[in-house]
């Protein structure tokens, strides 16, 4: 597993600052949720910690090394689902270990257990777009378990599912994170969401964004959607963020 | 099981032959109006449908007949190819680099604005008559709608796509066949698709007016100026079928098993 932090870090697109002198630390199989308004720059933050992009000035290490591009062993679910319309699930799934020549019956045997994890079993030959929104981010989520990473950097994954679609995938990624107990760093933007799922919850501020916030969720897992300690983080998170 | 499957088979043909209706109807429409033209005019002005489906057919006979359209599919196979891939290459480098993607939309507005025909007595001035020039038109003609798509799905490969294969470890090369290779293979086709219907356009065209004293286009000028009409018609109808031909059934075919999860159905789960 990896402990992931930015020391200091700052980014700049041209003129715009996105962040400055940020620090945030996740350590090793913690769940982490960042939150923050639209476009304060915590998108940019995690895809630094992929390695898709660099610090203009700071560090974003890994286990204390350097991140300068991007690792297998840290992976991203994106925005959108992002599967391959060309490729069959089965296919999608097994991309990250065609890449790193996982031999074949390996790969197959991987694959099949994924699926099975996340409930597609059977579903091996269809192409996406003959799926459900959800069962294609679920079809993400067995891509990114099949090459089993130590750091799973999350941005919003259901920002395009329903209400009612986003709340079973919580709880199936809360099921799988139990299973693998891999570093999570999830960015959202729905309080709610945060208070649910993470251990620990960043609260950054309008761009270039800032730590408004560090709150720790004490509320042991299960956890009921209506305790009230939830809604007691998620008002401190609307104070943080000035939103009453 | 077996009626079942026996079930499904006769569904399916049926569907098909539901599907092919429009396509009948279109045929027999246009077959319908020259027939009905055909009522009130003379007959060495318009003959009747038999008479000229009967000539398409006896042409086949003629050894003349066969080497015009012969030499045609000659110049066609040598000036086709060519487009594609000079308009692929193309494509592709200015998919890559923003400013000769400005250059070379500038080349292909110039280019698109000047009747491909035209180029007709530049070429024999320049390689006398023959196959050349028109092999030459041909790919003047139709290297553009190869570009421009090969040009515009290359700079729009989606960013995720090529983002979330690095996050996988993918090299440049892996990008190149995983991503940019299939993501663009769509556009390669139906710019191939487009890029046909041009050549054969331009083709027929300067064969009519290139000086050159076989094919296709000079079997039906050759015609009109002796006032055959049977022999004008009849190769209006091979020129169409063969166009038919190469573009659904040839280019359509490939196309379809290339692409085969874009006609996969949908919403089966």
């Amino acid at each position: 597993m990896q402990k992931i932090e930015l020391h200091h870090v700052s980014k700049t697109f041209g003129d715009l600052t996105v962040l400055q002198d940020l620090s945030i630390s996740i350590e090793k199989g913690e769940f982490v949720a960042i939150v923050g308004p639209s476009g304060c720059g915590k998108s940019t933050a995690l895809r630094m910690m992929a390695g898709l992009e660099s610090a203009t000035s700071g560090e974003v290490t890994a286990n204390g090394n350097l991140i300068t591009k991007p690792h297998p062993s840290r992976m991203m679910m994106f925005q959108e689902h992002a599967l391959y319309p060309w490729r069959t699930i089965q296919k999608n799934v097994s991309l990250g270990l065609e890449l790193q020549s996982v031999p074949k019956q390996e790969a197959d045997s991987r694959v099949k257990a994924a699926l099975l994890k996340v409930g597609l079993k059977g579903f091996e030959d269809y192409y996406p777009h003959q799926l459900s929104g959800g069962m294609r981010q679920r079809a993400a989520i067995a891509r990114s378990l099949v090459t089993e990473p130590e750091v799973l950097l999350l941005d919003e994954p259901y920002g395009a599912l329903d209400a009612m679609t986003r709340l079973t995938m919580q709880k199936e990624l809360l099921r799988i994170w139990e299973e693998t107990k891999q570093t999570m760093i999830l960015i959202t933007h729905d309080m709610e969401e945060a208070a649910y799922l993470a251990d620990r919850i960043y609260v950054l501020s309008h761009r270039p964004a800032q730590v408004l916030k560090e709150l720790t969720v004490n509320v042991p897992r299960p956890r009921p959607r209506n305790h009230p300690q939830l809604a007691e983080l998620k008002k401190e998170m609307m104070e943080a963020l000035q939103l009453n | 099981m077996q009626e079942n499957r026996k079930k499904e088979s006769s569904s399916r043909s049926l569907s098909f032959l539901k599907g092919s209706i429009p396509y009948i109807a279109a045929v027999a429409s246009l077959f319908f109006i020259w027939q009905f033209v055909a009522l009130f005019l003379e007959d060495f002005l318009l003959p009747d449908v038999p008479e000229g489906v009967g000539r398409f057919f006896e042409n086949f006979q003629d050894p003349e007949y066969i080497s015009a359209v012969t030499s045609s599919l000659y110049r066609l196979a040598w000036g086709y190819p060519l487009a594609c891939l000079l308009g692929a290459v193309l494509g592709l480098l200015a998919g890559v680099s923003k400013s000769f993607s400005i250059y070379l939309r500038s080349v292909i507005s110039i280019l698109q604005a000047i009747p491909p025909i035209t180029w007709v007595p530049f070429f024999v001035i320049l390689f006398g008559f023959g196959d050349l020039p028109i092999i030459l038109v041909i790919t003047v003609a139709s290297f553009f709608p190869m570009a421009l798509s090969v040009l515009n799905a290359t700079e729009g490969v989606s960013q995720t796509h090529l983002e979330l294969a690095r996050v996988m470890g993918a090299t440049k090369v892996d990008l190149i066949r995983k991503v940019y290779g299939p993501e663009t293979l769509p556009s390669f086709l139906s710019g191939a698709q487009v890029a046909f219907g041009n050549a054969w356009r331009s083709l027929i065209a300067s064969e009519m007016v290139g000086g050159v004293s076989l094919g296709l286009g000079w079997s039906i000028s050759y015609a009109g100026e002796i006032a055959d009409m049977d022999g004008v018609l009849a190769s209006i109808m091979t020129i169409g079928i063969i166009a038919i031909i190469l573009d659904y059934a040839v280019i359509g075919g490939i196309k379809r098993k290339l692409l085969k999860w874009r006609y996969a159905g949908k919403g089966t789960a």
